[in-house]
């Protein structure tokens, strides 16, 4: 479904990724593990448009996405949930889910899919008044989530996803991801520092350092590396 | 800094003031190019002290009209009151760095664009308000005119403009220039890393309006009469940004070729277009913050790197040449 | 007495929340200082006035035409000199930019219309013009309250389409922040654009209303643009809530004030109040931080 192939990108002149691949198939749940400033985060401002590669291209379902301005990208089904969240923290809790359906397609399914978020956030339906910026961190990370779902999203993207949160919450949000991966047969690309609860998770992965993919394959496979096990797990 | 031409510009500077200085001794210049070289050191010192803030620090002082009208108003009426010559301007001076005091101290802590609304609004309420209490043109004593004599203030703004250039030279090389770069390319960077942001803001401003009064001081020795408001109108903020945007912010050099620029366009637009003059200005103007950031000086070094012959050293979007 | 003062404060007060909004909302959703700001008032206000003295069309019934003349003046402008700086990711960069570029504008419009119209000052005068309603024992300009009821009209479809438009939605999610709105699939670009245009419209219902109640000269938009200014520093940045507030608040300390002290010092006012709101509220007098 989304294809990587083979970019390198730069931030204005500095290279930040070499030679990167990465590909997604329908229904699968990938995730990209690298330490901070390995280009994750590159990568996916790569993907949503807001860089551009400068070699190679991205194919999300034969349209070339890097030939696209950003915005278009979320019309294409692409949502992402991007590092800090980004949630607008002035508005209310549920003008956030409504600028996630802002697209043609997902405005007239808004009412729908806000009350599908809703239940599986129920904690949103509470807070859906509040302003954003009064939520928790593990709300805001559900919201942002819910924001992303809400432009019905054939691939959902989540950077960073237990970046500050508790274990337990991390928990309960990877088990709510794993439901909708099931039910709606969303693919999910997740990039993570937290290997644990990716590899749980994930069917697949690729661990990315300095800019260069080094490694993929199946998470049991990445599980078992010795490698992997030193670098990101610390056993 | 410490480029291998920087010596060679430094000659060429040299030899200039040199010419500038003899020029009167060896020709009999018209009243006109008095007027023209006289206004042309005091857009210099106006153009470099904007410069200090805009180019070098960040600061957007859009109100420099208050600090210039401060100056030549309370130069004005201190030698009304019979006060020397260098008491008068040096009152108008300190005066333009109490206006700076007013607005820099509740602005300077806040986001650079609270600063360059707050010199705004400072200079309009001023040339408003001024304007209501002094609606009428202000004169020296007459016998001023009698002796008006062009020598001794082409030398005094000369020599004011020559100083001007120098401080800069000295602020930029020291460690208070390396805090300015510090705070202009990343200010929160420059505050975890220790600078008090706040304190070498409001050196500069201060440094930068007392040049600016100072250089409504001279003004002032030099024109005599004027309409009070007059001399806070945006004209006053205008042409020395754009004299310092045109040739190069952020650079020593720059504000120098943009006021020679600029006055020589003035002076040759004006005689064929009149105020409509400023019509071309204001493209030229436009132009180049569009298409060469960095002034002239970038152009010129662009070429140079074109032609290979000097690498351009850049910081963020803005050149230095020097 | 005091009720007349107030009176005009609560006039004026609301125009200075109009010239006000189109500012802030440039400011919040581009990052654009608009130093010619009032200068575009001033070209909505000559607008009017020469419809009213070529054609004899009314000014308040021009509207509809100014409207559309701003708008498409704001789409143009846009284009040729705001867009480039599009690419100015930082935001205390483009908005020095923006200063410096809009500087140059109103350099160029200011004397473009002196030449053209030279600097007379120009007010529309209609048959209703001067004569007065009376209310108890308030004297209130006709011309004044259409002007007032015309602002605040304004101000509320601004809200309204802020508040309830995905036009709206666009506009706050880019103001908070341009990156997040382009991942929700906003076209940041698009909302620029049409940012600019109802930036120029509200400036075209603003001249309307300067320029017959008060009056409009080339460099007039100076005067303007100051009151603009400080009402968004009393507003807080980034805020369209508290603009129509903020505005009532500029024109009431001016008239309290003036009727004090006289109408010399009336800018001086509005200088206080602002100093005072940086050091002591710099957050913006109408929200809680």
């Amino acid at each position: 479904m989304l294809e990587i192939k083979n970019i390198d990108v730069y931030y204005g002149d500095l290279q930040a990724l070499w030679d990167v691949s990465v590909n997604i198939a329908k229904g699968e749940i990938v995730t990209l593990i690298g330490s901070n400033g390995a280009g994750k985060s590159t990568l996916l401002k790569t993907i949503s448009g807001l860089l551009k590669p400068r070699k190679g291209s991205i194919l999300f379902e034969e349209v070339e996405l890097d030939k696209l301005p950003a915005y278009k990208t979320v019309e294409l089904g692409i949502a992402m949930v991007p590092e800090g969240r980004k949630i607008f923290t002035e508005m209310s809790v549920h003008e956030n889910l409504e600028l996630g359906a802002f697209t043609r397609e997902a405005r007239k399914e808004k009412n729908k899919t806000a009350e599908w978020v809703y239940e599986i956030f129920p904690i949103l339906k509470e807070r859906t008044r509040q302003k954003a910026g009064t939520l928790s961190g593990g709300e805001q990370q559900m919201l942002a989530i819910g924001r992303g779902l809400m432009s019905l999203p054939k691939l959902l993207i989540i950077d960073e996803m237990s970046l500050g949160l508790a274990p337990v919450i991390v928990q309960e949000i990877a088990a709510i991801l794993k439901k909708i991966n099931k039910t709606k047969g969303t693919s999910i690309f997740l990039v993570e520092q937290n290997v644990q609860m990716v590899l749980a998770l994930a069917d697949r992965g690729y661990i990315i350092e300095n800019g260069r993919i080094v490694r993929e394959g199946k998470t049991d496979a990445l599980l078992n590396s010795e490698s992997v096990r030193n670098a990101y797990l610390g056993i | 800094m410490a480029c291998l031409h920087s010596w060679k510009t430094f000659l060429t500077g040299a030899i200039a003031v040199v010419f500038l200085a003899l020029l009167p001794l060896l020709a009999d210049m018209g009243d006109d190019t008095m007027n023209l070289l006289i206004m042309l050191f005091i857009y210099i010192i106006l153009a470099e002290s904007w410069n200090l803030m805009g180019g070098y620090t960040g600061l957007y002082n859009i109100g420099m009209a208050a600090f210039f009208g401060c100056g030549v108003l309370i130069t004005h009426f201190v030698l009304i009151a019979g006060a020397p010559l260098y008491i008068a301007v040096l009152g108008g001076a300190v005066s333009a760095v109490l206006l700076a005091g007013v607005i820099g101290i509740p602005t300077l802590k806040l986001k650079g664009f609270y600063f360059s609304i707050a010199t705004l609004a400072l200079a309009e309420v001023l040339r408003i308000t001024v304007g209501n209490l002094f609606p009428r043109t202000v004169w020296m004593p007459s016998e001023w005119f009698v002796n008006f004599n062009f020598i001794p203030r082409y030398y005094l703004s000369l020599g004011m403009a020559v100083i001007t250039v120098l401080i800069m030279y000295i602020l930029v090389n020291s460690k208070l220039g390396l805090a300015l770069f510090a705070i202009r390319d990343d200010e929160e960077a420059a505050k975890v890393s220790g600078i008090n942001v706040f304190k070498y803001k409001i050196i500069v401003f201060f440094i930068s309006s007392f040049l600016t009064g100072l250089a409504g001081g001279i003004y002032t020795y030099y024109r005599l009469s004027f309409l009070p408001f007059s001399q806070f109108t945006p004209h006053w903020t205008f042409e020395p940004l754009m004299a310092a945007s045109i040739g190069g912010a952020g650079t020593i050099l720059g504000p120098v070729l943009g006021s020679i620029l600029l006055v020589v366009i003035q002076d040759w637009f004006s005689l064929n277009l009149g105020q409509a003059h400023y019509i071309v200005l204001g493209t030229i103007f436009i132009l180049m913050v569009i298409f060469s950031p960095g002034g002239i000086i970038q152009l010129v070094n662009k070429a140079y790197h074109i032609s290979g012959l000097y690498k351009v050293r850049k910081k963020r979007n803005r050149v230095e040449l020097f | 007495m005091f009720i007349q003062v107030l009176s005009y404060g609560i006039m004026i007060g609301a125009i200075y929340g109009l010239v006000g909004s189109g500012l802030a909302l440039m400011f919040g959703v581009m990052k654009y200082l608009n130093i010619a700001h009032g200068t575009f008032i001033m070209l909505g206000g000559y607008a009017s006035y020469w419809l009213f003295t070529l054609w004899g069309l009314d000014p308040f019934k021009s509207i509809p035409l100014v409207l559309l003349i701003m708008f498409t003046m704001g789409i143009v402008v846009y284009k040729i000199v705001f867009s480039p700086l599009v690419k100015v990711f930082h935001v205390g960069e483009r908005i020095q930019n923006s200063m410096l570029i809009t500087f140059g504008l109103l350099l160029i419009i200011d004397n473009t219309v002196t030449w053209l119209w030279t600097s007379d000052v120009r007010s529309i005068t209609t048959s209703y013009t001067g004569s007065t309603f009376r209310l108890y024992s308030v004297n209130l300009p006709y011309n004044s309250l259409i002007g007032f009821g015309l602002a605040l009209l304004a101000l509320l479809c601004l809200h309204l389409i802020i508040n309830n438009t995905y036009y709206g939605k666009s506009i706050r999610a880019t103001t908070q922040d341009w990156e997040g709105a382009t991942l929700m699939g906003i076209n940041v670009d698009y909302t620029y654009l049409i940012s600019s245009g109802v930036t120029f419209a509200l400036s075209g219902v603003a001249g309307i209303v300067i320029a017959t109640s008060y009056s409009i000269t080339p460099s007039g938009g100076l005067e303007w643009l100051l009151k603009a200014m400080i009402v968004l520093v009393l507003a807080g940045e980034g805020k369209t809530k508290g603009i129509l507030a903020a505005g009532l608040f500029l024109g009431v300390v001016e008239a309290v004030g003036v009727s004090l002290v006289g109408s010399a010092y009336r800018e001086v006012f509005g200088l206080l109040a602002f100093i005072l709101v940086l050091l002591f509220r710099p957050q913006g007098l109408f929200t809680e931080r």
